[in-house]
C-alpha cells in the first residue's frame, strides 16, 4: 500500500480554494459565511485568496451546509442556529464541570 | 441489492406533492438530524431520507424511479436481488441538485449509485459530448478514536466504502482500507487531511481528498471540554474538613499525589496545570471535589457520626431555608 500523505488541518490550514471545495461550494459561499460571521477569519480586510481556515471554520462551513440544504434556513438563521448550539454546547460544559450531565445537543 | 421504497422512507405516498414532500422529509430531518438527534441510528436514517428526499424533489429522478418501479412491480424482483434493467433511464436527464455537495451522493445506497451514479459523476445529461474531466470531489468521514489513542498517538486501519467506475463503465461500490497514522495531541472536532484518498477523479484528473473528523470516545474517567479534561474526584468528609493528599491517576499513565486544601466543598474544582490534551498550548486537567459519605452500615460509623453531629453543633446544614 503506497503510503498517504495526512495532515492535521491546524498545521496546515485550508485556502478559501480548499475550504470551498471540501465542503462542494463556491468560493463565493464562503466569502459569505465569513460576512456573516459564521466563519471568522484573521484578517477579513485582507484579500479572500489570503484567508485561512481551521478545523472548527470546515466544521462550521459543514455545519451551515446542512441547515441551507436540509431546512432551506438563509445565511443569517443559520449563523444564528449555530450561535445557539455553540452557546449550548457552552452550558453543557458549565454543567459538566459541576458534575451535572445536560440533555440534547452533543457536546 | 433490493429495491429501495424511497416514498415509504419518507412517509408519503406516491401522489405527494413537492410540497407533501418536503415537509416530510423536513419532519424528519428535525428528528434524524446529526446536530441534535439523538436516536441511535440518526446517521444511518438521515442518509436514507437524503436518499429519498435526492430523488423525489427532483422531477426528472421521481419520474425514472416512477417509470422503473410500475417496471419492478409487474415484473417483481429478479434472482439474486434487484439490478436495473439495461435502458432504464432511457429519456431521462439527471442533474446533480443545487445544494448537492462532495460526498452527499457517496454516502447514499448501492441502490442509488446504480441508478444515477454514472450520470452524478458526470455531473450532467447522460451520453453528453466528449468525454468528462474533473478532480475528484473531496470525501468526508470521521474516526473515533480512545483518550489514550489522542494522547500517545496511534495507528488505526479504518474501512471506507468508496464509489468506483468498472470497465463497463457501470459505477459501483468497493470496500477500501486506509492505515490512518493519528497524531499525539489531536482534539476532538479536529480533520485529518488526507491528500488524494477522495472521491476518484475522472479524465486523468486526480483524485479528491479525504477529511477525518477526529472523535474521542467518552472515557470512564475523563472528560473532554476542549483540550482540558475533567475528573471527577471522591474525597472523604474527613479528607475535605482536615485536607489531604490522595494520589490520582492522571491521563495517559502514571499517578500524581494531588493537596485537597481544608474546608474543601464539594464542587470545588483543582487544576493539574498542563495534565490535560498535550499541543502547543496543552490543556489542564480538572479534578472536580465529590465528597462521598461513608455508609452508616456499622455501629461504629453510626457512633461517628453520632459524635460529629453533636461537636458540630449548633450548625445547621439548612440554616438558609429559613424554616
Amino acid at each position: 500500500m503506497s503510503p498517504v500523505s495526512m495532515t492535521i488541518v491546524e498545521s496546515a490550514p485550508l485556502t478559501l480554494h480548499e475550504l470551498a471545495r471540501a465542503v462542494g461550494a463556491e468560493e463565493g459561499w464562503i466569502v459569505q459565511l465569513v460576512e456573516v460571521e459564521i466563519l471568522h477569519v484573521d484578517a477579513p480586510a485582507d484579500p479572500p485568496e489570503r484567508w485561512h481556515f481551521r478545523s472548527a471554520d470546515l466544521q462550521r462551513a459543514l455545519a451551515a451546509r446542512r441547515l441551507e440544504r436540509d431546512f432551506g434556513a438563509n445565511l443569517d438563521a443559520a449563523a444564528l442556529i449555530l450561535e445557539l448550539q455553540q452557546e449550548i454546547r457552552r452550558l453543557h460544559g458549565l454543567l459538566g464541570a459541576h458534575g451535572i450531565r445536560g440533555s440534547g445537543l452533543q457536546t | 441489492m433490493d429495491f429501495k421504497d424511497y416514498y415509504s422512507a419518507l412517509g408519503v405516498d406516491r401522489n405527494a406533492s413537492d410540497d407533501d414532500i418536503r415537509k416530510a422529509y423536513r419532519k424528519l430531518a428535525r428528528k434524524y438530524h446529526p446536530d441534535v438527534s439523538k436516536e441511535p441510528d440518526a446517521d444511518r436514517k438521515m442518509r436514507d431520507i437524503n436518499e429519498a428526499r435526492d430523488v423525489l424533489q427532483d422531477k426528472e429522478k421521481r419520474a425514472a424511479y416512477d417509470a422503473l418501479a410500475d417496471r419492478v412491480a409487474r415484473g417483481g424482483s429478479p434472482e439474486g436481488g434487484f439490478h436495473p434493467p439495461p435502458g432504464w433511464d432511457e429519456g431521462f436527464e439527471f442533474h446533480r441538485g443545487p445544494h448537492a455537495g462532495p460526498s452527499d451522493h457517496a454516502d447514499f445506497s448501492e441502490f442509488f449509485s446504480s441508478l444515477f451514479g454514472d450520470a452524478m459523476r458526470r455531473g450532467g445529461g447522460r451520453g453528453a459530448g466528449a468525454a468528462p474531466r474533473g478532480r475528484g470531489e473531496d470525501h468526508h468521514a470521521a474516526i473515533e478514536i480512545s483518550l489514550e489513542d489522542a494522547l500517545h498517538g496511534a495507528e488505526r486501519q479504518i474501512s471506507l466504502r468508496a464509489q468506483v467506475v468498472d470497465e463497463q463503465g457501470h459505477p459501483r461500490f468497493e470496500t477500501r482500507t486506509l492505515d490512518v497514522r493519528i497524531p499525539a495531541g489531536v482534539r476532538p472536532g479536529q480533520f485529518i487531511r488526507l491528500t488524494g484518498q477522495g472521491l476518484p477523479g475522472y479524465g486523468g484528473e486526480p483524485a479528491g481528498d479525504l477529511y477525518l473528523e477526529v472523535r474521542i470516545a467518552a472515557h470512564k474517567l475523563y472528560r473532554i471540554e476542549g483540550s482540558d479534561l475533567y475528573m471527577t474526584l471522591p474525597v472523604s468528609p474527613a479528607e475535605a474538613a482536615l485536607g489531604a493528599q490522595v494520589t490520582v491517576p492522571v491521563p495517559g499513565g502514571g499517578h500524581v499525589d494531588v493537596t485537597v486544601p481544608p474546608n474543601a466543598r464539594g464542587g470545588m474544582k483543582l487544576r493539574l496545570k498542563e495534565r490535560g490534551l498535550p499541543g502547543k498550548s496543552p490543556g489542564h486537567l480538572y479534578l472536580l471535589l465529590e465528597i462521598a459519605l461513608p455508609p452508616a452500615d456499622s455501629q461504629a460509623v453510626r457512633d461517628a457520626y453520632a459524635q460529629l453531629a453533636k461537636a458540630s453543633e449548633p450548625w445547621d446544614p439548612r440554616k438558609n431555608l429559613g424554616a
